[in-house]
């Protein structure tokens, strides 16, 4: 075994590689960006894209004021009667929060109602925020055959504006009194949102049939929109290119199978698979999955990962890979066993959901699994000359020179980092619900929508795959791979799936545009997001009933549905320009 | 490989996936939770409404699972499932209250007529662009009609066809942009609908005026209308060529709607298809003999430029079909698309499955006639 100044020759040149590939890599880039700069509506198409990330990102802030503010009292001392109140854009209407309450006049405080409190659901989040509301001014009082009575019989408490004082006639008195009209604000730091100068409360494109406001409205859905075009097309490519790549590799009957199954996909019109999926979801609340599969199936992805990664990096010389087998990848499933038994029985036991605030007492278990983890990391991580040492001398040694920045074996590849992100994720999505993992706590209807998307998806993808892999199979440099007896994970993702890139990146970019289109279509039925969602299509969806009276209701949504995708469209676009080869000079 | 040995493999072929959607839809529609029999009798599901031999009574629900055999094993049910279809049986709605065959029967005529007509108008449209669009490469007018292609395929359906109606279908007091010329209230084509609403039953729109057992297809059936209908009908309408175009001017928004996304892909696909073809050597020599471009473009280059263009005709008939059950919904058409859409907010299980196949046999077949078509027409195409 050579020691580790004598492999200094192979950093320098490890490094010396490294740094050709990088520069080499950063002029494709700049050529890249060249071909593309070309484009005028390429370029005009990356703008759309960016504005609207950049709107979902900054939402909070751009918003006026929440899209989901909706006031109702828990506790049932008033009500709003939900007159549908639809500002124009700009309009004077919107500058006063008028709302007609009907209160209880048999409240229990002596001659005193509450008029301004209300908890409320909002959110992605789904956290409860208490809006409190303080009337400005009293517009008219009304009795309960709709007369108006003298305003003097109400007055607005001076130390509380969000108290009313009832007149002695008034108090008890269910028949005389019946609702009162008022201004008020709100007073949430956390519902609104004042760029806007104090006091100055633009409605920029109206306001909806909730007095929702709907610049915010239009505002929030570029979040929820792009959320789902990216989670459907990320998961959709990973899924579709897994099965296109095992079809097209090994072919035959697995081939077979699995192009059978697409055409009954492909045979379906999406929108009314995607439909039927959505129904067939219905009652599913949360995503989970029996413990036992939830310990088992991160052991077999991890194990398969590690293989591969392990035959990656031990060259295929026979003794090699046999003494390279002899110890460490002889116990590795056990290993791998071990660290999962811990992370997903140990952890619920202990309490997942107090681990991002770490509670005393009950951590040790969060502590013993993360060093189990950094350990199986290391090891991952370690250079391939840990395992040509069939004894574990030295292997301490080894883990740290893993750390170190010099060694040239300790470049994260990428099934490592995906080892690590995917043991991330399970690690934040799980939670502890009696015999089951949760996956996904609240798997509300825009999950619902997302996983019929991705259902409908993948197999395009397949097929698309397919066909590269199937191209990119006769070539040489995969024959000559094959010839020095690589393994099919090896030649897959070195040397196959690297060529086919580019079809994959400009589908995945158009499918992102798609999927908006979609899934604005799936709400547009009522079979995406819930009632008052910011989403653009249920917006559009709600509009219907004021369709001639107010018809900005449905265009700002539709625009903004059209400018994203457009935006999408165009970037796609741009990219298979760039990617052509015949573009390539 | 012969020609009609091809169709006759591709038709054989067609078999197993034909099993596999009815296996698709069986599954689906047994995953949606809800029960059929609880559905169907509502709220008297807890009556008694007979007695066994041995004199236990039968409530509604129970007689509800015996009438629809819901308590044979899943494997018996779906073996039933696949024999009845083949014998024509496809159950019944539990909505409507008829067979899902006579259901499907009258609502894919709807679609079907919509989806043709729109492709009909899309197609020369986006080829002719598509042309003019490749033979002044990178001009002002490929710019202006590619951008307007793909910003016709980045329009949601739904909201483009709101916006016409907005604007095409409402009178000028509304915003509408024009006002009837053909004397219906509102703009200048009508709102929703396929016919004119006063001379049609309320429910589900259907025109009594219309043959019973017609085609189903009101273009065609507008013109077998019989005299003594024709003369009960008010004078405005009183002509086979009236009806006719007032079908047709119930089609225009929803056509236009559905047709302008197949329009703009199929602007930019021939556009990228022509300019291709266009640098072939065959083409440099009919130019180098002296041809005039029109000659060359139209003759020699637009005749192989289109044969790729016919694959895509197989798959835009899927979107349309998917594109109507957004368009049906917004213009009030009881298509296919507007039965998915009810059958699966009502949980009616028999229609859901019953729409699912015969969409898929449309594709399918549509798919078949267009592989043929290019085999027929392109005689590189080797047929394995």
């Amino acid at each position: 075994m050579r020691g580790w100044d004598e492999g200094k020759r192979d950093r320098d040149e490890s490094r010396r590689r490294l740094r050709e590939a990088l520069s080499q890599s950063k002029s494709d880039l700049s050529r890249s960006w060249k071909i593309y700069r070309r484009s005028l509506l390429a370029m005009l198409g990356l703008f759309m894209v960016i504005s609207v990330s950049l709107v979902a990102i900054f939402a909070e802030e751009i918003a006026v004021e929440h899209p989901y503010r909706n006031l109702q009292d828990t506790e049932d001392k008033w009500s709003i009667d939900y007159e549908p109140r639809r500002a124009e854009p700009f309009s004077e209407e919107c500058d006063w929060h008028e709302q007609k309450i009907t209160t209880n006049p048999n409240s229990p405080l002596f001659s005193e109602i509450v008029v301004a409190e209300s908890d409320d659901k909002v959110g992605d989040d789904n956290r409860y925020y208490r809006d409190t509301l303080s009337v400005i001014q009293l517009i008219k009082l009304e009795n309960s055959l709709g007369y108006d009575l003298n305003l003097s019989l109400l007055s607005i408490d001076p130390s509380n504006s969000s108290l009313l004082v009832l007149s002695p006639e008034l108090y008890g008195n269910t028949s005389l009194y019946a609702g009162v009209w008022v201004t008020y604000e709100f007073d949430n730091e956390a519902m609104h949102h004042s760029w806007l100068p104090d006091g100055y409360d633009v409605c920029i494109f109206g306001t909806n049939d909730q007095g929702h406001d709907l610049f915010s409205k239009v505002v929030y859905g570029a979040k929820v929109s792009l959320k789902i075009g990216l989670t459907v097309a990320t998961l959709t490519v990973i899924i579709g290119t897994i099965v296109g790549s095992i079809s097209g590799y090994f072919g035959g009957r697995v081939d077979e199978v699995i192009m059978r199954i697409c055409d009954i996909f492909f045979a379906i019109p999406g929108l009314i698979l995607a439909m039927a999926f959505v129904a067939a979801m219905n009652q599913i609340t949360s995503l989970t999955i029996p413990v036992w599969l939830g310990i088992l199936f991160p052991i077999f992805v991890l194990a398969a990962l590690s293989n591969t990664y392990l035959n990656s990096t031990v060259p295929d010389d026979d003794q090699i890979i046999e003494q390279a087998m002899s110890l460490i990848m002889r116990y590795r499933g056990a290993l791998l066993a071990l660290v999962g038994l811990l992370f997903f029985v140990g952890w619920p036991v202990a309490g997942w959901p107090d681990f991002f605030e770490i509670s005393e007492g009950r951590n040790w278990r969060v502590f013993v699994a993360l060093g189990l983890i950094a350990v199986l990391g290391a090891i991952i991580l370690a250079d391939r000359r840990f395992f040509l040492n069939t004894s574990f001398e030295g292997g301490l040694g080894r883990i740290k020179d893993s750390f170190d920045w010099t060694n040239p074996w300790r470049y994260l590849t990428f099934r490592t980092l995906a080892v690590f992100v995917s043991l991330a994720l399970l690690f934040s999505f799980s939670g502890n619900e009696g015999e089951e993992l949760v996956l996904i706590k609240d798997f509300d209807r825009l999950w619902k929508v997302q996983a019929a998307l991705i259902f409908t998806g993948w197999p395009g993808y397949a097929r698309l795959i397919r066909g590269q892999v199937l191209y990119v199979k006769e070539m040489t440099f995969v024959e000559a791979a094959r010839s020095v007896g690589a393994p099919p994970g090896r030649i897959m993702f070195r040397h196959i799936l690297p060529n086919a890139w580019a079809p994959l990146l400009v589908a995945f970019t158009l499918d992102i545009g798609g999927t908006i289109l979609s899934a604005s279509g799936l709400s547009f039925l009522g079979l995406g997001a819930e009632a008052y969602t910011a989403e653009w299509g249920l917006m559009i969806s709600e509009s219907r009933r004021y369709f001639l009276l107010s018809p900005h209701l449905m265009l700002y949504p539709g625009m903004a549905i059209a400018v994203t995708v457009l935006g999408f469209n165009l970037l796609g676009d741009g990219i298979r320009d760039v990617v052509d080869p015949k573009n390539r000079r | 490989m012969k020609l009609h040995e091809f169709v006759v493999r591709r038709l054989l072929l067609l078999i197993p996936v034909m099993i596999g959607v009815a296996v698709f839809t069986f599954a689906i529609a047994h995953i949606i939770p809800g029960d059929p029999a609880a559905i169907q009798c509502g709220d008297r599901c807890g009556m008694v409404i007979d007695y066994t031999e041995e004199g236990d009574p039968i409530t509604a629900y129970e007689a509800n699972r015996i009438r629809l055999k819901m308590d044979d094993s899943v494997s018996v049910q779906f073996w039933r499932y696949i024999t009845d279809l083949v014998e024509g049986d496809w159950g019944e709605s539990l909505l409507y209250h008829r067979p899902v065959v006579d259901v499907v029967k009258d609502a894919a005529p709807i679609t079907l007529e919509m989806s043709f007509l729109a492709l009909f108008i899309a197609y020369p449209l986006g080829i002719i662009l598509g042309i003019i669009s490749a033979v002044r490469q990178d001009r002002m007018f490929d710019h202006v009609s590619r951008f307007f292609a793909i910003a016709f395929v980045s329009l949601p359906i739904f909201w483009f066809a709101m916006m016409l109606q907005l604007f095409l279908a409402t009178g000028t007091e509304h915003g509408g942009i024009c006002d009837p010329i053909f004397g219906t209230d509102g703009g200048c084509f009508p709102i929703y609908g396929r016919h004119d609403p006063s001379y049609t039953y309320p429910v589900d729109g259907y025109a009594w005026y219309y043959p019973a057992g017609g085609t189903g297809f009101h273009l065609v059936d507008s013109w077998f209308v019989t005299d003594e209908k024709l003369a009960s009908l008010p004078s405005e309408w009183g002509s086979n060529w009236l009806l006719f175009k007032d079908t047709l001017k119930h089609l225009a928004l929803p056509c236009a709607a559905l047709g302008i996304a197949s329009a703009g892909s199929l602007l930019r696909y021939m556009r990228a298809s022509l300019l291709e073809v266009l640098h072939e050597d065959y083409v440099r020599t009919a130019r180098a003999k002296g041809l005039s471009e029109i000659w060359v473009v139209v003759v020699h280059a637009c005749r192989n430029a289109l044969i790729p263009i016919v694959t895509i005709l197989g798959f835009s008939i899927g979107g349309a079909i998917g594109g109507a059950v957004l368009t049906e919904t917004v213009f009030a058409f009881n298509g296919m698309g507007r039965v998915a859409v009810t059958s699966i907010q009502y949980l009616d299980f028999a229609v859901i499955m019953g729409v699912t196949l015969i969409t898929s046999v449309i594709f399918l077949l549509s798919n078949l006639i267009v592989d043929i078509t290019y085999a027929i027409i392109d005689p590189r195409v080797r047929l394995e």
